[in-house]
């Protein structure tokens, strides 16, 4: 019986605090109270209810997604939902995939603008995370994690393979040269190029100080911002590595070729391991100061993992922090997509230079390999496919050249000799980005 | 093409030169990080041993302290080896649970009525 008092003390309490609530509702609301109020002194008191009733649920339905859907919204809500498809059907990097393709989805759910709710209005909480894009916080977190995975022990036992990283990077500064001549000014030509190294964070962290819809031009334009257009060009080639690259390799590539065995790397001390990060850390920030953040963080989380007295912090940053900063990373690029914002002929342009950039680098890649193999000899002759590698997207290209390998030889193991290429483009990705920032930066 | 660079170049022309000289930077940065692991780091082990030792003896026969027989495959298989070990130590079994009611006899020894009735 008190329960029964309470409940209805709490009832009966909120019913006559409730125009005290009312007062909160923004200034519009009221007018439109007003305009009820006027209405039901006019007309007979029920029938104003009900004309009430209707204009609040009229109101209720311009709110919805269903009032202010356009093509747009639904062909991106489509896109992201084919994203996650491709992710879970066929195991494209699902890890990418299915953050970005549902950040698509919630990115492109239509509403009304001014109530803090997209991600492209200020205070909204999807614009703060999509902060950590914008300013580029989030790639050296995720090159952090990197570090810490990976092993170097295949570059270090074969030093000579850090070319193919590098000559694949012709992708990047070709794509870069194509989008001048399609009309995109240099920075945004800069920050489109990137795609050719077919790194997503360092995509995203050049595109975020170059084509950030902030700067300005010295012929006083502002740069239009492309951070979400190249992320996910970017992501979504890194994810198709399993399509693009097969072809190529199989067209440039002769078969006798692809059945070239390499000798297996040696054993690597673990004191070359530590000297690694800290030599390699030294040598390739002072030649391109401008990519410190991210090969310093690449090359800290190295250490962390070789040092052998830090196994904690490395864990944590290859399992935990990376997992969370790709969540967000996810989540917000693909958010970002917004059909207003996105869906315009630049877009269409840089996803067809993302592609023509990423098969530039793949070629340049098996290309150099090849032209490496007519100055080594015997034993030391390498199997070109695995300039394919050179391209960065770690470790699904090195994946790519092992079947593909495999393919001409079931016995030809190349996945260790890919490794080295395949990091070694990172790196080189993260030097081209540098250099970069620091022409047009 | 450095040369034809003016104060006026246009966009294009400024294009070039970063193409040139980005790709001559990544890979003069790459190479020189190449033959550091190929040269130097031999060198520094070496006069690393020296200091500590203070044992003189040539790069060669220092330059790097590994089994040659111990190759990455060796490892490859190695580590394989611990990873089915550790991960596949149990069959796949069928989720499915199924409960069988068991068919029990009578037993004396569980019967509460025997127990009341048959006093010893």
């Amino acid at each position: 019986m008190k329960k029964l008092f309470i409940v209805f003390g709490i009832i009966s309490f909120l019913f006559i605090i409730k125009p005290v609530l009312g007062l909160n509702k923004s200034p519009d609301s009221l007018i439109s109270n007003n305009s009820i109020f006027t209405e039901q002194v006019d007309n007979s008191e029920g029938e104003g209810v009900y004309d009430g009733a209707f204009d609040g649920l009229k109101q209720f339905y311009n709110y919805t997604g269903f009032a202010n859907v356009t093509w747009g919204h639904i062909a991106m809500i489509f896109i992201g939902i084919i994203f996650i498809y491709l992710g879970i059907k066929y195991d494209y990097e699902p890890l990418l995939l299915i953050p970005i393709g549902a950040g698509v989805m919630i990115g492109n759910i239509p509403f009304v603008a001014g109530n803090q709710t997209g991600i492209y209005e200020a205070g909204s909480v999807l614009n703060y995370l999509y902060f950590g894009v914008v300013k580029g916080i989030y790639p050296p977190l995720i090159f952090l994690g990197i570090g810490a995975m990976t092993d170097f022990s295949s570059l270090i036992a074969n030093p000579k393979l850090m070319l193919l990283g590098a000559a694949a990077q012709i992708g990047v500064f070709a794509t870069f040269l194509g989008a001048l001549y399609l009309g995109f000014n240099l920075p945004e030509a800069g920050a489109i190029g990137i795609i050719g190294g077919a790194d997503g964070p360092t995509a995203i962290f050049l595109s975020s100080k170059l084509a950030n819809g902030i700067n300005i031009l010295p012929d006083g334009t502002t740069v239009k911002n492309l951070i979400g257009p190249i992320a996910i060009a970017a992501y979504s080639y890194m994810a198709l590595v399993p399509v693009i690259q097969p072809p190529i390799m199989r067209l440039l590539i002769s078969k006798e070729d692809r059945k070239i065995r390499m000798k297996p790397p040696r054993a690597v001390s673990q004191k070359e391991k530590m000297i690694f990060p800290i030599a390699a850390l030294l040598l390739t920030t002072f030649i391109s100061p401008s990519a410190l953040p991210l090969l310093g963080m690449l090359f800290f989380g190295n250490l962390l993992k070789e040092s052998g007295r830090t196994e904690r912090l490395a864990e944590t940053a290859r399992t935990k922090l990376i997992d969370i900063v790709t969540i967000l990373l996810g989540v917000t690029v693909g958010a970002s997509t917004q059909a207003d914002i996105f869906i315009t002929k630049d877009s269409l342009l840089i996803f067809g230079l993302g592609a023509v950039s990423f098969v530039i680098a793949t070629m340049g890649g098996l290309l150099f390999a090849k032209l490496m193999n007519l100055f080594l000899k015997g034993d030391n002759k390498i199997n070109p496919l695995i300039g394919a590698a050179g391209v960065s997207a770690v470790p699904d290209s090195a994946r790519v050249v092992h079947a593909e390998a495999l393919k001409s030889d079931p016995h030809n193991y190349l996945l260790m000799h890919a490794m080295a290429p395949n990091v070694s483009g990172v790196i080189g990705s993260a030097i081209a980005a540098g250099i970069i920032l620091s022409f047009l930066g | 093409m450095i040369l034809y660079v003016d104060l006026n170049m246009d966009q294009i022309s400024e294009g070039y030169v970063i193409l040139i000289t980005g790709l001559f930077i990544v890979f003069s940065s790459l190479v020189t990080l190449s033959l550091l692991f190929k040269y130097g780091i031999p060198f520094m082990l070496y006069i690393y041993k020296i200091i500590t030792k203070r044992k003189d003896k040539k790069i060669k026969d220092i330059a790097l302290e590994v089994d040659e027989d111990f190759t990455g495959e060796v490892v490859a298989a190695i580590s394989t080896a611990i990873h089915m070990y550790l991960n596949e130590q149990h069959d796949k079994e069928n989720p499915i649970l199924t409960i069988k009611q068991a068919k029990k006899s009578y037993s004396p020894w569980s019967s509460k009525i025997y127990g009341t009735q048959n006093r010893l």
